[in-house]
């Protein structure tokens, strides 16, 4: 789940990149992914999205969530546009700075902590092995 | 990781857009006074090919059609009878404005590319533990 978090928050983070590199291209518009929360499913479960059950143990739950399609991506992470009040110029382009700002804020965030989560199993796995750091 | 390198290549395309366009702008500036001279501008395109990280190219520079500034100064050699000659077509308040925006977006260009950076050197902290 850490892995896929990660990985939401690395596509977040290319968008937004990518909307504020287009941020004066005449007839831009900006795009985001759905929420991950929104999107998630945990493996080896048909409910629909969205659907959160915390994994709990069971055979592979250390290698974390099964990404569909060849681990290309969630499923429902595709590119969305976003529709924000007031943020269209007259050139069509859609992109606010401020507001991409937030989201790249946001991306950077859901990334630390993914990462602190992998960081947290990777020394329960080490603390196993008998030897720290 | 790949995402966080495309997004690398996404922010310095934008940088690159933004500085190109700095340049027309104090191209336009430093031609303010000169006779004849047409405003320069510079499109944006968004770059949708695969394998091409970048978010944005430019285009075409194209040459204002506004109307060229009538200047009186009947002493100047390119003067007409009247005393009339063409000035250039750069309004310096549009280039301060243009030069303003640009700065703002290419610091914001360089903020994404910098945050990209700070996730990719965690995601490598986390294995050199």
């Amino acid at each position: 789940m850490a892995h896929s978090l990660a990985r939401h928050a690395s596509t977040r983070q290319a968008l937004v990149t990518d909307n504020i590199a287009n941020a004066d291209t005449p007839r831009f518009k900006a795009k985001d992914v759905r929420p991950f929360a929104d999107i998630y499913q945990a493996p080896g479960t048909d409910l629909p999205r969205p659907h959160f059950i915390p994994a709990s143990t069971r055979p592979g739950h250390t290698s974390g969530v099964e990404l569909a399609s060849g681990g290309a991506g969630l499923p429902g992470m595709e590119a969305l546009e976003i529709t924000k009040v007031g943020a269209s110029s007259t050139s069509g382009n859609t992109v606010s700075l401020e507001d991409q700002m937030v989201r790249g804020a946001e991306a950077k965030i859901t990334h630390d902590m993914a990462l602190g989560v992998m960081r947290k199993s990777m020394e329960m796995l080490r603390a196993t092995l008998g030897r720290r750091g | 990781m790949s995402d966080l390198l495309t997004s690398m290549v996404a922010a310095s395309s934008g940088m690159e857009a933004q500085s190109s366009r700095l340049r027309l702008v104090s191209e336009n500036l430093a031609n303010v006074d000169t006779p004849g001279f047409r405003r320069k501008t510079i499109s944006f395109e968004e770059v949708h090919r695969q394998g091409d990280a970048r978010a944005v190219a430019t285009g075409k520079i194209f040459l204002s059609e506004a109307e060229l500034e009538r200047v009186y100064d009947p002493a100047h050699p390119m003067a007409g009878e009247d005393g009339f000659h063409d000035g250039s077509n750069v309004d310096l308040m549009i280039e301060i404005a243009d030069a303003r925006e640009a700065r703002r977006t290419y610091e914001a260009n360089l903020r994404m590319f910098d945050q990209s950076r700070g996730m990719i050197n965690g995601l490598f902290d986390l294995l050199r533990r």
